[in-house]
C-alpha cells in the first residue's frame, strides 16, 4: 500500500465514499476480491467474463452502492438477472461473504416498482395470496391433515410444489405419517426473497411460522434455507436431515430388472449451499439403491427458483453439462430434494427423450418401501418429433407446460414467459393419485 | 478519459463487437484485482483469442498512444493489473487452452488463460507434475503466474515459477511476436530474455503462449503439524531442519491470530492455544518421504514443540495444505480490511524477522497475523483493520514502511512472490538503487518506446 493509493478503495463507507444504504455494511465489506469464488460460479463458467462472476457482480454491488453507477445501469439490471443465485460461491469463500442475501438486497432495490420482470411479478402475486395457494393445489391431491398439532412436527406443503409435484407430500406422509400437513398453509416467500421483494418474503416466512408452530419439514431445499434464515436454523428440517437425523431410517430396497436400482442425486443449491444439508440425502439414497455420484451433482441445474422460466436460454446452457453427465452415469433414477430442480430435470430430460426418470427422495424411499414404484401409464415416447404427447408422469406433464414454450429471440427478455403459463399448471388434466 | 471512438471501432474490428466491453457498468468490475486499496477503471476491456489479435490491439494502441494493462484472473496481490491510466484492459481468459502435453520432453505448452489448476491436472493425467503450486491456483492463469512469477507453497524443493519457463511466445508493445527459449533444458543463445519478461509484470510484453517443465510425479505426499508456543520457536525449528539435510516440500507457518481464523474457516481441529503452527511435507517415495518426516517431527520436538501429529491419509494432507492457502482471506474474516504483505528474509533470520513485525505491530497498535513459506523465509505479515478507520490507515501505512525497511536490513527484499506491481512501486528504489532503477527504465524503454504497456509500474 502507498500513499498513491488514495482514495482509492471502492468499500462504501471508506474515507470519501459514499453510501446509500442498499446493503447492510458488514454483509458488501467482507468481500475482499481474492477471486477464489470464480472456477465456483456457473455464469462465470459460461461467459469468462469479471462482470458475471461473484466477485466482479460485488463490485458492481459496491459501484451502486457508492452512487458510481446509476439505479438504471444495464449492466446492473442485466447481472442481477444473470446470477442464478445457486450460492455456489458461498461455500467455497474463505471470508465468509453471504452472497445469497447480497443478491437478495440487491434485486429487492434493482428490481423495484417496473423494472421488476414481469413474469416474477405474476409468480409472486399469486402466491402471496393464501387462498390462491391453497387453490393451486385444489385439483392436485397432495397430502392433507385436518389437525394442526401446536408442535409440529409439520410438513410443508409448498406453493407450487403441491400443484406440480402433488405426490411429494403424499410420500412424504407415508414414509412419516407423523408428520401434520394442514392444507391451509400460505406460502413460505422464498420466491419473492429472491425475486426483488425480500421484506414481503420474509414477512411470508413469519406468517408461515406462525401457521406452523413448532419444527416445520420440508421437501424444498429453496425453501427450507430461506425459512431458516428467517426462523432460525433450528425451527426448520429438510426432509432427509428430518429422517436421516432419527437413525431409524429403513426403507427396503428399491429394484429394477431383478437389481437393485442405480440412483444419482442433484443436489438443491440453497440446502447445500445455504443448509449445508448434503449427505443426508446421498446416505438415505445408499440405504436403498446403489447411489452413484455426477461430477456435478453440486453444481446448479439451472432451474434456480423462476430462472428457468424468465431467462430460459441460459438456464438450459447451465443445464446442459449435467444431462450428458445424468444419461452417461447408467442411472435408473435420478432424484432431487428440491420441486425446482425436479421440474428442471423432467423437463430437460424429457426433451431428451432420455430413459432416465426423475423422483424426488420422497418419492424414490416410499417407492423402495412399497416395494416399487406405481405403473407408469405411458412409457415416454419412442417416436421422435412427438414433442407434445401427453407426458408419462404427473409431474411430466405439469412441467410441460411451463417448459414447452418458444424461446424468445432475446435470452435475457424479462417477458420471456407468459403469465398464462400458470393457467396450465393448475389444470386438472393430468390427476394421478397412487 | 474516454476512448476515441475511432479506436474503439478499430478494437471492435479486431475482437469482434461481443469481445469489447466500454459501458461503464461493463467495465466497473474489472477496475482492481485481488489488491486491496486499488481501483481505476479501464476505458475498454478486450478479449483476444489469438496471438494476432493480441497483437493488432497492441499497434494500434501503441499508434494512438493508449495504455494497455494485459490481465489473467485478477488475483495478483500487488495492483499489478489496475488500469492506473485507464486505457484498454487486455484480458487473456478467452486463450485458455492446454496444447501440448509431452511426456517424452517432460513439458506442457498452454496459452496463458488456463488456469493452474488446469494445467496442473491436464499434467497429472499423465502422471506429470507442474510443481509451481499459489495459493490461487484453482484461479490464476498461467501467464499471469509467469508474468509475476508467482511461488507458492513447494518453493523449498522445487523452486517457483521462474524454475519451468522453457519458452514464450510474447507479443512486443509494438506489434512483434518473438518467441523466447523454446523446448529446450539447454539454452544460451543470446541473452535471457524468457527471464528477463517471467516476472515483468505485463511492462514489457504480453505473453500468448507458455512453455512449461514438468517432473515425474512423485509417488507419494505426506503432511505433518508441529505446534509452538511462540513463532520465534517454529523458526528455530525450521532452522534446525534445513541445517540437517533435510529440503522438504512444504515447510510454512502460521501465527496464532492465522490459527484461529484458519480454524475458523476450515474447522479441522487445529490447535487455537497454540503459538504458532508448523507445517511441514515432502513428496517422494513412501520410504523416503515417512523417513523425512519422521526426522522433521522429532527436530521439532527437539525445539520444545508443544504437540506433533503427521496426517494418517492423504486426504488429511491435503486438507491442511488447503487449510494454508486460505489463510489470507480467512484472516479477513476479523475485520474490514486487509493489507498483506510480503517481505522474505535469508532464511536463519525468519525468527529474527518474525520479533521485528510484532515489535511493529504493538508499536502501531494493530492486529498483524503472519504465515507464510518458512522454508524460504518468505512472510506474509497481514494488518486487518477497519475500513473506515482512516487513522488505522495511517498507522498500516507507517508499519509496513518500518516493516520494509526492517527486510532490507536484514538483507532480505520487499516482495518475495507478489510481486511490485502499483502497491509497492514506492519501495523498489529502496530496494534496487539508483543504478539498477535506470537500468530498469532503459530496458522499459527498449521494449516500449512509446510506454502504453502497462503504465505506472515497474520500468516508467
Amino acid at each position: 500500500m502507498t500513499a498513491e493509493a488514495s482514495g482509492a478503495t471502492d468499500a462504501p463507507g471508506a474515507a470519501g465514499a459514499a453510501s446509500r444504504g442498499i446493503f447492510p455494511p458488514e454483509l458488501l465489506d467482507r468481500c475482499i476480491s481474492c477471486g477464489f469464488c470464480l472456477p465456483a460460479c456457473p455464469t462465470y463458467a459460461l461467459s469468462k467474463d469479471e462482470k458475471s462472476s461473484p466477485r466482479g457482480r460485488i463490485t458492481l454491488m459496491r459501484a451502486l452502492e457508492t452512487g458510481v453507477l446509476e439505479d438504471d445501469d444495464p449492466t446492473l439490471r442485466e447481472e442481477s438477472s444473470f446470477c442464478l443465485g445457486c450460492r455456489a460461491c458461498e461455500p467455497v469463500c474463505p471470508a465468509g461473504v453471504q452472497y445469497g442475501e447480497l443478491l437478495e438486497h440487491w434485486r429487492s432495490h434493482q428490481w423495484q416498482g417496473r423494472r421488476r420482470p414481469p413474469l416474477a411479478r405474476v409468480l409472486t402475486n399469486v402466491v402471496v395470496r393464501n387462498w390462491l395457494v391453497r387453490r393451486l393445489g385444489t385439483f392436485r391431491g397432495h397430502a392433507r391433515t385436518a389437525a394442526t398439532s401446536p408442535q409440529g412436527p409439520h410438513l410443508m406443503l409448498g406453493c407450487f410444489e403441491r400443484a406440480l409435484f402433488p405426490a411429494v407430500s403424499r410420500a412424504a406422509r407415508r414414509l412419516r405419517p407423523e408428520l401434520d400437513a394442514p392444507g391451509d398453509q400460505g406460502c413460505c416467500g422464498a420466491l419473492h426473497a429472491h425475486n426483488g421483494d425480500l421484506e414481503l418474503g420474509r414477512t411470508m416466512a413469519r406468517r408461515l411460522g406462525d401457521q406452523l408452530p413448532g419444527t416445520i419439514v420440508t421437501t424444498a431445499g429453496g425453501c427450507a434455507a430461506h425459512l431458516a434464515g428467517v426462523l432460525g436454523r433450528d425451527r426448520v428440517k429438510e426432509f432427509s436431515e428430518y429422517v436421516a437425523g432419527d437413525g431409524s431410517a429403513s426403507f427396503g430396497e428399491l429394484r429394477v430388472d431383478g437389481r437393485r436400482a442405480r440412483v444419482a442425486l442433484q443436489d438443491s443449491c440453497h440446502l447445500r449451499n445455504g443448509m449445508d444439508v448434503w449427505r443426508e440425502p446421498r446416505e438415505l439414497i445408499a440405504a436403498v439403491a446403489d447411489y452413484v455420484e455426477l461430477p456435478g451433482a453440486a453444481q446448479c441445474c439451472g432451474s434456480a427458483g423462476t430462472y428457468s422460466l424468465l431467462r430460459p436460454r441460459d438456464s438450459r446452457r447451465v443445464l446442459a453439462p449435467k444431462l450428458d453427465q445424468i444419461e452417461a452415469a447408467g442411472v435408473d433414477y435420478v432424484v432431487a430434494v428440491n420441486p425446482g430442480c425436479q421440474r428442471q430435470l423432467v423437463t430437460g430430460l424429457r426433451r431428451r427423450r432420455s430413459r432416465v426418470r426423475v423422483l424426488h427422495l420422497t418419492e424414490l424411499l416410499a417407492a423402495a418401501q412399497d416395494g416399487g414404484l406405481p405403473r407408469r401409464r405411458l412409457r415416454l415416447g419412442a417416436r421422435p418429433g412427438r414433442r407434445a404427447e401427453v407426458p408419462a408422469d404427473e409431474a411430466a406433464g405439469m412441467a410441460a407446460h411451463l417448459n414447452d414454450r418458444p424461446l424468445p429471440d432475446d435470452p435475457g427478455a424479462a417477458g420471456a414467459g407468459r403469465p398464462d403459463a400458470l393457467d396450465g399448471s393448475a389444470g386438472p388434466d393430468e390427476v394421478h393419485r397412487s | 478519459m474516454a476512448l476515441d471512438p475511432g479506436v474503439l471501432a478499430e478494437l471492435e474490428s479486431i475482437v469482434g463487437r461481443e469481445h469489447v466491453r466500454h459501458r461503464e457498468g461493463e467495465v466497473a468490475p474489472y477496475a482492481r484485482d485481488a489488491t486491496p486499496l486499488f481501483s481505476s477503471p479501464p476505458d475498454a476491456v478486450v478479449f483476444p483469442a489469438r496471438t494476432e489479435e493480441v497483437a493488432a490491439v497492441l499497434r494500434l494502441a501503441t499508434a494512438h498512444r493508449v495504455p494497455v494493462v494485459p490481465r489473467g484472473a485478477g488475483s495478483n496481490l500487488c495492483a499489478a493489473t489496475v488500469p492506473l491510466q485507464g486505457g484498454i484492459l487486455l484480458v487473456l481468459t478467452r486463450m485458455d487452452r492446454v496444447l501440448e502435453i509431452s511426456t517424452e520432453e517432460l513439458l506442457v505448452r498452454a496459452e496463458p488463460g488456463a488456469t493452474t489448476a488446469t494445467v496442473a491436472e491436464a499434467a497429472a493425467a499423465q502422471g506429470l507434475l507442474f510443481a509451481p503450486d499459489p495459493g490461487s491456483r484453482t484461479v490464476s492463469t498461467v501467464g499471469g503466474n509467469v508474468a509475476t512469477c508467482a511461488g507458492g507453497l513447494r518453493g523449498l524443493k522445487y523452486g517457483v515459477t521462474r524454475n519451468y519457463v522453457l519458452g514464450l511466445e510474447v507479443v512486443l508493445p509494438t506489434g512483434e511476436v518473438i518467441r523466447t527459449g523454446g523446448r529446450l533444458w539447454k539454452d544460451v543463445a543470446g541473452y535471457d530474455l524468457t527471464r528477463l519478461l517471467t516476472g515483468s509484470e505485463g511492462t514489457l510484453g504480453v505473453i500468448t503462449e507458455v512453455t512449461l517443465a514438468l517432473l515425474p510425479m512423485p509417488a507419494t505426499a505426506s503432511t505433518g503439524v508441529a505446534y509452538f508456543s511462540s513463532l520465534a520457536d517454529a523458526g528455530r525449528a525450521v532452522t534446525q531442519v534445513l541445517a540437517h539435510g533435510v529440503v522438504p516440500a512444504t515447510l510454512e507457518f502460521l501465527d496464532h491470530t492465522c490459527i484461529g481464523a484458519v480454524e475458523d474457516y476450515a474447522r479441522l481441529g487445529l490447535r487455537t492455544d497454540a503459538g504458532a503452527l508448523l507445517l511441514f511435507g515432502d513428496d517422494g517415495e513412501p520410504d523416503a518421504v515417512e523417513r523425512n518426516l519422521t526426522r522433521m517431527g522429532e527436530l521439532c520436538a527437539d525445539e520444545g514443540a508443544l504437540e506433533v501429529t503427521v496426517a494418517k491419509e492423504v486426504a488429511q494432507s491435503e486438507a491442511l495444505l488447503a487449510a494454508r492457502r486460505c489463510s489470507l482471506p480467512a484472516l479477513s474474516r476479523l475485520d474490514t480490511l486487509t493489507v498483506l504483505e510480503d517481505v522474505t528474509v535469508p532464511r536463519p533470520r525468519l525468527a529474527e524477522m518474525v520479533d521485528r513485525i510484532e515489535a511493529v505491530a504493538a508499536r502501531h497498535d494493530l492486529v498483524i497475523g503472519t504465515f507464510g513459506h518458512a522454508g524460504d523465509g518468505n512472510l506474509h505479515p497481514t494488518a486487518v483493520i477497519d475500513a473506515r478507520d482512516p487513522a488505522a490507515a495511517d498507522r498500516t501505512h507507517a508499519a509496513f514502511a518500518e516493516i520494509f525497511a526492517a527486510a532490507l536490513e536484514l538483507d532480505g527484499t520487499i516482495t518475495g512472490e507478489h510481486g511490485v506491481g502499483a502497491a509497492k512501486l514506492p519501495y523498489l528504489r529502496d530496494r534496487l538503487g539508483d543504478d539498477q532503477m535506470a537500468l530498469l527504465a532503459r530496458i522499459k524503454t527498449a521494449f516500449d518506446p512509446a510506454g502504453i504497456l502497462n503504465p505506472g509500474k515497474t520500468g516508467s
